[in-house]
């Protein structure tokens, strides 16, 4: 049988349910299966030969990231996943289909991300040509790469006549169609200034300032054109940034039919800015969020609290010596937002990281999974040596060679993942430890998907310098839910935009297809729910990014649907080939 | 002769109406009711200037420049004061308050330097004068520090110093209770909870209502860290009202 359907994998699953049920873990959902699924590949920081290396050693502990999308179309989620050091393979980890995986960039023709005037930070699969195969956007300190997927697993290199081919130290990219006209752009935004840090001209390229830095690369904005064109239109949209960009977040925040974007910036104010429907964008940071001093690690979108508005988390720096606290901006309606971090208890994770909303237990509440930690290294903290550099009078912070070199020493290290399980929207419980989820690896992006289609959302965890973790998802199967993978065909073919609204029993759900956001990562572009006890979908709303409504009814619970834009009635999912 | 009178009223008459401090402080009383605080802000600016020394019109000051989110003028004013009158200690140990004031408005990394700011010139108000309220407000200052910089023992050592001044006043004073409690901190701090209990303790029974105290010790373990890791947050406005040290002297 080269295929099997829908309800051979919901049977499939019934088996693996029962045996997980007796499982000797007890109460605890989450394995560590790295090594098993041969994932245990680890992630080495990039080293600068320069005269300022050993300053930036400090500050460049990035680049661990992965991207989750099914590239080969056989209906499995795979992994792409960056390294950073000089000769460091990217690698492209083929699902198996029994939780094992293959690495196989060097066949795919994409393992070649790091030399020495490059360093991958992020990666993005979306679908540049709207052919339905995914391409991939390697984002790199230095010049990005993009690839094109030719299919049968192999993928070529355009960048060169992409447009895409400009120096910048780029760290974030999102891809959504901010101007609806039916492809995916590319929003990517930049950490340092567009130096060349590998060979820096000049000292003064460091942050001017801890709060109000105004000297790194910002936020570009490409407009696809077509065939793997790409143009820099960042002034026409309005956007017009030099912070220190750590990551890029979209979502529909007035549910206006156009996506709004979150951009988050360390040593700086984060930005919010509202679509006007055509793809020109308006800053709406100061009504809506505020201004900030804090160090904007990630931007996460969802409704948490299933009021029908996407609400946004965004990590910042929390430790003994420097008390921020994250955000987590509750959408009022009205494109303003209120910080609840502290009554939900998601303010203090540390040096926060991605953090990105699933729903591990299907109960129809969005938890929160937060990376967090710089750099650890030996028992002797930093933190003395970079507040000396800060309280000396007249400090040049642009300049690096005032940075103190960090060596072997510590900042904010060992520190212990969160895993906040939502509590009915009202409050997050961290239930970490429980679940072998707590890890003090320096933990940078999370993939999240349903890597073995049994209706429980599995993690793929990055870590710099260092292993990275697969933590396979052992619920109990005692919860309903469903997984839609959607396809455009007059929107973007990814869907990404789209909105789902989901009613079974009492609760209508607000989900949404996104184009990558969280730092250095990228989860399933499928959209999972969690119906608690609800056997039944009793009605599924589906808004496509050009505006058509499809609604759909009696939708049966534990399957995975394909939603395509104008179809009549969602299409049973149906893997390419066994793979067992 | 009339002449003569006339002339003897010209330069007698500016001496006689001439403002004190007193008037200014009591016009930027009147202005602050009204809240109006520019003209608050000249008044209570133009008494210290007159009065450098005089901590009732400097804490009132830098209460009305919290009210009006003043902070820069505050700093500025304070710096001007002190270069005029440079062994004026009261307004030394106000201008590091000045920068204290600031701190809950200001980003994570400001704050430190802000912090650091104030010790410079709580010191130098010490330096000039070791006074029990400079001793309990640099004490107390480092307290704010993380554990990383060590500095909780310097505010021990201010702390026991002011704890040693209060034994010597024959008085027992409303404000002597903040000792009791911020040494106790202090020992917790650097480790020594036997000592921070006991200081508690003796202070409860000196000040058997005071909630604090009995906060403190009605925690233990992480309900104690949390506890005082709450109240030494430096996004929390550190009260800086001395008026109970003018309505208890």
């Amino acid at each position: 049988m080269k295929t099997f359907s829908l309800m051979a994998v919901g049977i499939g699953l019934a088996g693996v349910g029962l045996a997980t049920l007796a499982a000797p873990n007890g109460e605890r959902w989450f394995e560590d299966i790295t090594q098993k699924a041969d994932l245990s590949a680890p992630h080495t920081n990039r080293s600068f030969k320069n005269p300022y290396a050993h300053i930036m050693a400090g500050y460049t502990a990035l680049g661990a990231s992965v991207a989750v999308g099914d590239y080969d179309g056989d209906g499995y989620e795979d992994l792409f996943v960056t390294d950073s050091k000089e000769d460091g393979k990217n690698r492209l980890y083929r699902n198996n289909g029994n939780l094992t995986f293959t690495d196989v960039a060097a066949q795919a023709g994409v393992a070649d991300g790091n030399d020495a005037q490059n360093a991958s930070a992020d990666a993005l699969w979306f679908d540049a040509d709207n052919d339905g195969m995914l391409d991939l956007l390697v984002v790199r300190f230095g010049h990005n790469q993009l690839f094109r997927n030719i299919g049968k697993g192999r993928f070529k290199n355009v960048t060169a006549s992409s447009g895409l081919t400009r120096y910048a130290n780029a760290i974030a990219a999102v891809a959504f169609d901010h101007d609806k006209d039916g492809d995916t752009d590319l929003f990517i935004g930049s950490y340092f200034q567009p130096v060349n840090i590998f060979q820096p001209e000049t000292p003064r390229f460091f942050p001017e300032s801890f709060e109000t830095a105004n000297n790194g690369g910002g936020v570009t904005v490409f407009r696809n054109d077509g065939n793997f064109k790409f143009t820099d239109i960042t002034q026409q949209t309005g956007i017009d940034l030099k912070g220190w960009t750590l990551d890029l977040g979209h979502a529909d925040a007035d549910n206006d039919g156009d996506e709004d974007l979150y951009v988050a910036a360390d040593f700086g104010t984060d930005r919010f800015f509202v679509n006007d429907g055509k793809g020109v964008f308006t800053d709406h940071t100061e009504t809506a969020i505020g201004i900030d001093t804090k160090k904007g690690m990630n931007v996460e979108w969802q409704d948490y609290d299933n009021d029908g508005l996407f609400d946004i988390y965004v990590t910042n720096i929390t430790d003994d010596y420097m008390r921020e606290g994250n955000f987590l901006w509750h959408n009022n309606g009205d494109l303003t937002f209120t910080d609840i971090s502290r009554e939900t208890g998601t303010h203090n994770t540390g040096w926060g990281w991605c953090g990105k909303f699933f729903d591990y237990d299907n109960d129809g509440w969005l938890d929160l999974y937060v990376m967090n930690g710089w750099v650890s290294g030996n028992e002797q903290s930093y933190v003395p040596d970079i507040f000396e550099m800060i309280v000396r009078p007249g400090i040049d912070f642009a300049d690096a060679r005032n940075w103190p070199p960090m060596g072997a020493k510590s900042l904010s290290g060992y520190q212990k993942k969160r895993l906040f399980h939502n509590e009915r929207g009202q409050m997050f419980k961290d239930e970490a430890a429980r679940h072998g989820l707590d890890s003090m690896r320096d933990g940078r992006g999370i993939g999240v998907a349903d890597f073995d289609h049994d209706g429980r959302l599995d993690l793929f965890v990055t870590n710099a310098n260092a292993a990275p973790f697969f933590y396979r998802n052992l619920l109990p199967l005692d919860h309903h839910w469903a997984s839609f993978i959607l396809e455009g065909k007059i929107s973007n073919r990814l869907a990404v935009g789209t909105r789902l609204l989901i009613t079974a029993g009492d609760r209508t759900y607000h989900r949404y297809v996104n184009g990558g956001n969280g730092f250095a990562s990228q989860s399933s572009y499928r959209v999972h729910i969690g119906l608690a006890t609800h056997p039944t979908i009793d009605r599924l709303e589906v808004i496509w990014p050009t505006g058509t409504r499809q609604t759909f009814e009696n939708l049966t619970a534990d399957r995975i649907y394909r939603l395509v834009e104008g179809s009549a009635h969602p299409v049973p999912f149906v893997v390419k080939e066994e793979k067992k | 002769m009339i002449r003569l009178l006339s002339l003897l009223l010209l330069v007698v008459a500016p001496a006689a109406f001439a403002a004190t401090a007193e008037d200014h402080y009591q016009s930027a009383r009147k202005a602050l009711t009204a809240r109006n605080y520019p003209v608050a802000l000249d008044a209570f600016e133009a008494a210290l200037n007159m009065e450098p020394d005089n901590i009732r019109y400097a804490s009132e000051y830098r209460q009305a420049v919290i009210g009006a989110a003043q902070y820069d003028r505050c700093i500025a004013f304070f710096e001007k004061l002190v270069a005029v009158h440079p062994m004026a200690s009261s307004a030394f140990l106000n201008f590091g308050f000045a920068y204290v004031d600031k701190i809950p408005a200001a980003g994570s990394i400001t704050q430190v330097i802000l912090a650091n700011t104030a010790l410079t010139y709580f010191s130098k108000s010490i330096e000039i004068k070791p006074s029990w309220i400079a001793l309990y407000t640099r004490g107390n200052s480092y307290l704010y520090w993380p554990k990383i910089f060590g500095r909780a023992s310097l505010g021990v050592s201010d702390l026991e110093k002011a704890y040693q001044m209060q034994k010597m006043d024959r008085v027992k004073r409303s404000y002597h209770v903040r000792v009791y409690i911020s040494l106790g901190d202090g020992y917790w701090k650097t480790d020594d909870i036997d000592k921070a209990r006991a200081i508690w303790q003796e202070g409860l029974a000196q000040f058997p209502d005071n909630e604090q105290l009995k906060a403190r010790l009605a925690r233990e373990g992480d309900a104690l860290a949390e506890y005082i890791d709450s109240v030494l947050d430096p996004n929390k406005r550190v009260d800086t009202n001395l008026q109970e040290i003018w309505t208890n002297l």
